[in-house]
C-alpha cells in the first residue's frame, strides 16, 4: 500500500469503531425484515467500514475479509477528492479509465467518477495485499466489475449521492446498493415492477408506517442481488422474490428459491444511507489467502523452470 | 460408512462392484460411442425414463449418487474408456473420450466425475509413469469394475478440495510408511485404490513428492481410516469423503515413476485432466444450461420470437460456447496429436473456457427468470448446473494452478519474434473437430513448455495467419470483412501482448507482480479467438453442422464478445448477425442436435 497524501494523525477508522460512522443493521420491525441475515454456510455480511482517506487503516476490511469472507468499504467521495487532487500518480492509478476521466467535462463528475475508482483499487488492494497501480479493473460483458487475472476475490461496487461504497468477497459473487435512507416510492405505482404477489401481499400487512422503509429496503436488496449476478434490471425484480421475514430468496410464488448460497444485509452507514450487500457462496471453502505474492505454487514454478534458465523466469 | 477400507475390497481381480457386462460390439469411433451412450441414457425429459431429470434430481436431492444411471454406466463399461487400448480398454484419444463424456455431462456434471472421470484423473498418472504390473494392474481393476480415485498434494491457495496432504517416510525394513489426512476426496469412501500426490522431502523444491498407487488390497486395515462424507454446495450427489492415512505401510512398488517425480507428473497429468474438464465437463454442463434458456424462451408466453434481448443473449451464449468448445477440442487434439506441446495451451484452455462460461451462466439465469429457480425436472437442471460447474472448475485454486503454467510463458511471449512472419503455425489438424488423430501417448506430456527459448506459439501464430488470410475473403460480404477486421484488431493486440510482456520481463519486481496476471487473462482470450477462427476457417460444408460453422457468424459475435472483455474498441456488428446466429441455435434446438462444435444427434 501506497499511500498517496501525507498521513493524517486522526485515523478515521476511530471513529467507526465507537458505531458512530459504522454501518448498524437495519431491522426495524423485531429481528427480521432484511436485515442482516446469518445463514449457516454464507458469510453474515459484517457491517461497511468507513475508509474516509486512501492511508485509513485498512485492518478491519482486512479482517473482515478474511473472518467472514466479505467486505464492504465506503466513504464520501469528498472525502477522497482531495486525494484525487494531489496525487501524482493519478494517471498510473486509473489505468485505462484515464480516458473516460479526462473526456469527462463535468468536473463534480469527474472527480466522483476518480475517486470511486481509486477507493476501488484501494481496497481491493489491501485485500490482494499488492500496489493499487497493478490492479486492472475489467467489465463483463453485463458491466459487472472484475479484477482481470485476480478471480481469488469478487468485487461489487455502488454509489448514490455523495456515498460510494466497494465490496470485496473471497467466497462468491458480490452485489451492493445503496440509496437514500429518507428515499420514498409511491408503492402503488411501483408495486408491480418490483415485487412479486406475495411480497405485495406481505407489505400490504404491515403497519402503514412501516411499509415505505420495507419497500426501499427491499429494493436494494434486489438491485443488489441482480448486480451480484451481473445483470441489473435485466433480470426482471417479478421475477423473484424475498421473504420479509426471515430473508432469503423466493420464487414469485413465494417458495424458498435457493439453498444458504446467498447472504443479504442491510446496514444504515453516515446516519442517512442504506448500503444492502448480496454475497454468493460458491461453496468450496476457498482459502482465507487472498494475497497475490502466494498464489503462485511454488513447487510447479521450479519444476518447470529448467536447470540452463534463470530462476527469475517464473517471477516475470 | 466403511471404517475401514479393505472391508469391502478383494484383488484385483475381484472387484467391489460386479464386473460390466459388455455390451456386444461396441464402435470404434469415439463420436459413435458418444451417440450409443447417449441413446442408453435416453431422453432427459421423458418422465419414464429412470435416467432421466426426474431421477437424477432426486437424487442429487437426496445427496446420493444416482445409482441406476451409475450401474448403467458400469454395465456399459465406462471405465474401460479411460484405459489405453494396449491393455484391454478402449481409450485412443482423448478428443474421442471427451465426446463420450459429454452425454453423462450434460445430464449431471456431478455423475461424470464420480462415475467417470476422476478414475482417469488418477490412471492417468500410472499411464504416464508406472511400471507393467502397475500398468496391468490397474487396466484390470477398471476394466473388472473396480473405484480409483486421486489424492492431490496441498496447492498454493488450496480450498477444501485440494486442502491437507500425505508424508511418507523411509520403513525400515523396506517400502514406506505414510501418514496424513484430507478431508474432501471425491469417491474416497468407495474407492479400492488410490494414486496419491505424498510428500517425501521437505521443503518448497520440485521434487518435494512422490506419487504412489495404493492399492487397498495391499494396505493393512488398520492403519486406513475412511471419514464421513463432507457436505458440498455444489456436485451433491458426489461421494466427497474424507481419508485418514495412520502410519500405513506401503510396498515399495507402489512408488509411481520415480522418488520425487510426483511434481513433473502432476504437471504432465493434469494437461489431460484440464483439458477433459473444459471439454467433457464446462462444455457438455453449458450445452444443457443453454438448452433450458431456449427452452423457457420457446415456452414464454411470446414463444421463440429473437429479436430483442432474449434473442441477443442466447445468440451471445451460443457464440461462446462454440468458441469454447473450439479452445477445447483444439486443446484435445493437441494432447492427442503432440502431447509434448500441450502444457501451456492446456492450462490456457481451462482457464479460459471455465471463466467464460461461468460468466455466461448469470446471463442465461436472467433469460429464465423465475424458471431458473424451479426444482422440477423441466429446469431443476439448471439451478443445480449453477451449483455444480463452479465445483468442476475448482475456482480460484483452479484458476491459481492454471497460472502457474501461464505465467512462466510470458517471458517466452516476451522473446516472441512475431513481426513480418507467421511462422510456426499450429497445423489445420487441430482446429479440425473429428478429423483423423492419433492416441494419446501418456508418455509423451512434458512437464516443461517445450521450446520456450524460440518464443515458439504456434497457436498465437494460427491468429496471426488466420488474420491474414480473412483479408482475402472480405470481398464475400459485409460479415466477413467485418470478421476480417475483427481478426486484425486481434492480430494488433497480440503484438501489443508481446510487447507487453518484454516491458514486464524488464521490471525488477523479485515476485510475480499483479500484472502479470492481467497479461495471462489477455493471452488466454486471445488463444480463445485463435481457436474460434482457425476452427472456422478449416470448417467444410461437410463437416458437422459445416454449414453453420464455415459461415462467419458465430466467430463474428464471438471475437465481437471477445474484443470487449479485453476493452478493445469493438464496432457494431452488421445487422442481422445475432439474429441469424440465434435462427441457428433454434434450429439445432428443433432439431434435437447438441450445441457444442459436432451438433450431434441427442436422445
Amino acid at each position: 500500500m501506497q499511500p498517496i497524501e501525507p498521513t493524517d494523525p486522526r485515523n478515521g477508522d476511530a471513529r467507526d469503531r465507537d458505531g458512530t460512522g459504522a454501518g448498524v443493521p437495519v431491522a426495524p420491525h423485531g429481528a427480521s425484515g432484511l436485515g442482516t441475515v446469518a445463514t449457516a454456510h454464507g458469510c453474515a455480511v459484517a457491517p461497511p467500514v468507513h475508509i474516509p482517506r486512501p492511508d485509513s487503516s485498512w485492518l478491519r476490511v482486512r479482517e473482515n475479509l478474511l473472518d467472514r469472507g466479505a467486505t464492504v468499504a465506503y466513504a464520501t467521495w469528498t472525502e477522497w477528492l482531495p486525494s484525487v487532487l494531489t496525487t501524482p500518480r493519478l494517471r498510473a492509478l486509473l489505468g485505462r479509465d484515464w480516458d473516460r476521466y479526462a473526456d469527462t467535462q463535468d468536473p463534480v463528475v469527474r472527480c466522483r467518477f476518480a475517486a470511486s475508482r481509486l477507493l476501488i483499487k484501494y481496497t481491493a488492494a489491501a485485500a490482494l495485499g499488492i500496489d493499487p497501480g497493478d490492479i486492472d479493473i475489467a467489465y463483463r460483458l453485463g458491466g459487472r466489475p472484475y479484477l482481470r487475472g485476480l478471480d481469488q476475490v469478487e468485487v461489487g461496487l455502488t454509489h448514490t449521492g455523495e456515498l460510494m461504497a466497494v465490496g470485496i468477497s473471497r467466497l462468491g459473487r458480490m452485489g451492493l446498493d445503496a440509496e437514500r435512507a429518507d428515499r420514498r416510492f409511491d408503492l402503488d405505482l411501483i408495486r408491480n415492477r418490483i415485487c412479486t404477489p406475495v411480497e405485495a401481499a406481505e407489505l400490504d400487512a404491515l403497519p402503514a408506517g412501516q411499509r415505505a422503509a420495507c419497500l426501499l429496503r427491499l429494493w436494494t436488496l434486489k438491485e443488489a442481488y441482480t448486480k451480484a449476478l451481473g445483470q441489473g434490471m435485466r433480470l426482471p425484480f417479478t421475477e423473484f422474490g424475498f421473504d420479509l421475514g426471515p430473508g432469503g430468496l423466493r420464487t414469485p410464488d413465494g417458495t424458498e428459491a435457493l439453498g444458504d448460497e446467498w447472504a443479504f444485509a442491510t446496514h444504515l452507514v453516515l446516519g442517512r444511507y442504506l448500503i444492502s450487500a448480496a454475497c454468493h457462496d460458491a461453496g468450496l471453502d476457498p482459502a482465507g489467502d487472498t494475497s497475490v505474492g502466494t498464489m503462485l505454487d511454488r513447487r510447479l514454478l521450479t519444476a518447470m523452470t529448467s536447470p540452463g534458465q534463470d530462476t527469475g523466469g517464473a517471477d516475470i | 460408512m466403511h471404517d475401514s477400507l479393505t472391508a469391502d475390497t478383494g484383488a484385483p481381480g475381484s472387484p467391489a462392484r460386479p464386473a460390466p457386462r459388455h455390451p456386444g460390439r461396441l464402435p470404434a469411433d469415439g463420436a459413435a460411442r458418444a451417440q450409443y451412450v447417449e441413446d442408453l441414457l435416453g431422453d432427459p425429459l421423458a418422465d419414464d425414463n429412470p435416467h432421466g431429470q426426474r431421477a437424477l434430481l432426486a437424487a442429487d436431492e437426496r445427496r446420493e449418487a444416482p445409482a441406476a444411471t451409475e450401474e448403467l454406466l458400469n454395465r456399459y463399461g465406462l471405465a474401460a474408456e479411460f484405459v489405453p487400448r494396449e491393455l484391454g480398454g478402449r481409450l485412443d484419444g482423448v478428443e474421442g473420450l471427451a465426446q463420450v463424456l459429454r452425454p453423462v455431462f450434460r445430464r449431471d456434471v456431478a455423475l461424470g466425475f464420480g462415475a467417470g472421470m476422476t478414475a482417469l484423473f488418477a490412471a492417468s498418472v500410472v499411464w504416464s509413469a508406472g511400471d507393467g504390473r502397475q500398468r496391468r494392474d490397474t487396466a484390470r481393476r477398471l476394466l473388472g469394475g473396480g473405484r480409483m480415485t486421486i489424492l492431490h498434494r496441498e496447492f498454493a491457495h488450496a480450498n477444501a478440495i485440494l486442502r491437507g496432504e500425505y508424508t511418507a517416510r523411509p520403513a525400515p525394513g523396506g517400502g514406506y510408511v505414510v501418514d496424513g489426512r484430507k478431508e474432501v476426496v471425491i469417491n474416497a469412501d468407495r474407492a479400492d485404490a488410490f494414486v496419491a500426490y505424498v510428500r517425501t522431502a521437505p521443503g518448497d523444491g520440485p521434487d518435494s513428492h512422490s506419487a504412489f498407487l495404493l492399492e487397498t488390497d495391499r494396505l493393512p486395515a488398520h492403519a486406513v481410516h475412511r471419514l464421513p462424507r463432507a457436505r458440498t454446495h455444489g456436485m451433491r450427489g458426489a461421494h466427497y469423503a474424507g481419508l485418514d492415512l495412520e502410519q500405513c505401510p506401503v510396498p515399495a512398488d507402489a512408488l509411481i515413476g520415480e522418488l520425487g517425480e510426483g511434481i513433473s507428473l502432476s504437471l504432465r497429468t493434469f494437461q489431460v485432466s484440464r483439458s477433459l474438464v473444459s471439454g467433457g465437463a464446462l462444455v457438455g454442463g453449458m450445452d444443457s444450461a443453454l438448452r433450458y434458456a431456449v427452452r423457457a424462451v420457446s415456452e414464454s408466453r411470446r414463444g421463440l420470437v429473437l429479436r430483442g434481448r432474449r434473442g441477443r443473449v442466447l445468440a451471445g451464449v451460443f457464440a461462446d460456447l462454440l468458441a469454447c468448445d473450439s479452445l477445447a477440442v483444439t486443446g484435445l487434439r493437441l494432447l492427442d496429436l503432440a502431447p509434448e506441446h500441450a502444457l501451456v495451451p492446456s492450462a490456457a484452455v481451462k482457464y479460459a473456457v471455465s471463466a467464460l462460461l461461468h460468466e455466461d451462466l448469470d446471463d442465461l439465469a436472467a433469460v429464465l427468470g423465475a424458471r431458473g429457480y424451479e426444482r422440477g425436472p423441466a429446469y431443476g437442471g439448471f439451478q443445480k448446473l449453477v451449483r455444480d460447474l463452479p465445483v468442476a472448475g475448482l475456482g480460484h485454486a483452479g484458476t491459481a494452478d492454471t497460472q502457474a503454467v501461464l505465467v512462466p510463458h510470458l517471458r517466452t511471449l516476451a522473446h516472441a519474434a512475431w513481426r513480418g512472419e507467421s511462422g510456426h503455425e499450429a497445423p489445420a489438424a487441430l482446429f479440425t473437430p473429428g478429423a483423423p488423430s492419433s492416441p494419446l501417448d501418456f508418455r509423451r506430456l512434458a512437464a516443461e513448455p517445450s521450446d520456450p527459448q524460440r518464443g515458439c506459439d504456434g497457436l498465437l501464430a494460427a491468429l496471426l495467419g488466420a488474420a491474414a488470410r480473412l483479408d482475402g475473403r472480405r470481398s464475400r460480404g459485409p460479415r466477413w470483412a467485418a470478421l476480417a477486421d475483427l481478426a486484425r484488431a486481434f492480430a494488433a493486440e497480440v503484438h501489443s501482448l508481446a510487447d507487453r510482456c518484454a516491458t514486464l520481463s524488464g521490471r525488477p519486481d523479485a515476485m510475480a507482480p499483479a500484472a502479470s496476471y492481467v497479461l495471462v487473462d489477455r493471452y488466454c482470450l486471445l488463444l480463445a479467438a485463435a481457436a474460434c477462427l482457425a476452427v472456422c476457417e478449416n470448417a467444410g460444408p461437410s463437416a458437422a453442422d459445416g454449414a453453420l460453422l464455415a459461415e462467419p457468424d458465430w466467430a463474428l459475435l464471438a471475437l465481437s464478445r471477445f474484443g470487449r472483455r479485453l476493452g478493445l474498441e469493438v464496432p457494431e456488428l452488421p445487422d442481422g448477425v445475432a439474429l441469424d446466429l440465434a435462427a441457428g441455435l433454434v434450429d439445432r434446438y428443433r432439431r434435437g442436435r447438441s450445441f457444442d462444435l459436432y451438433g450431434m444427434r441427442l436422445a
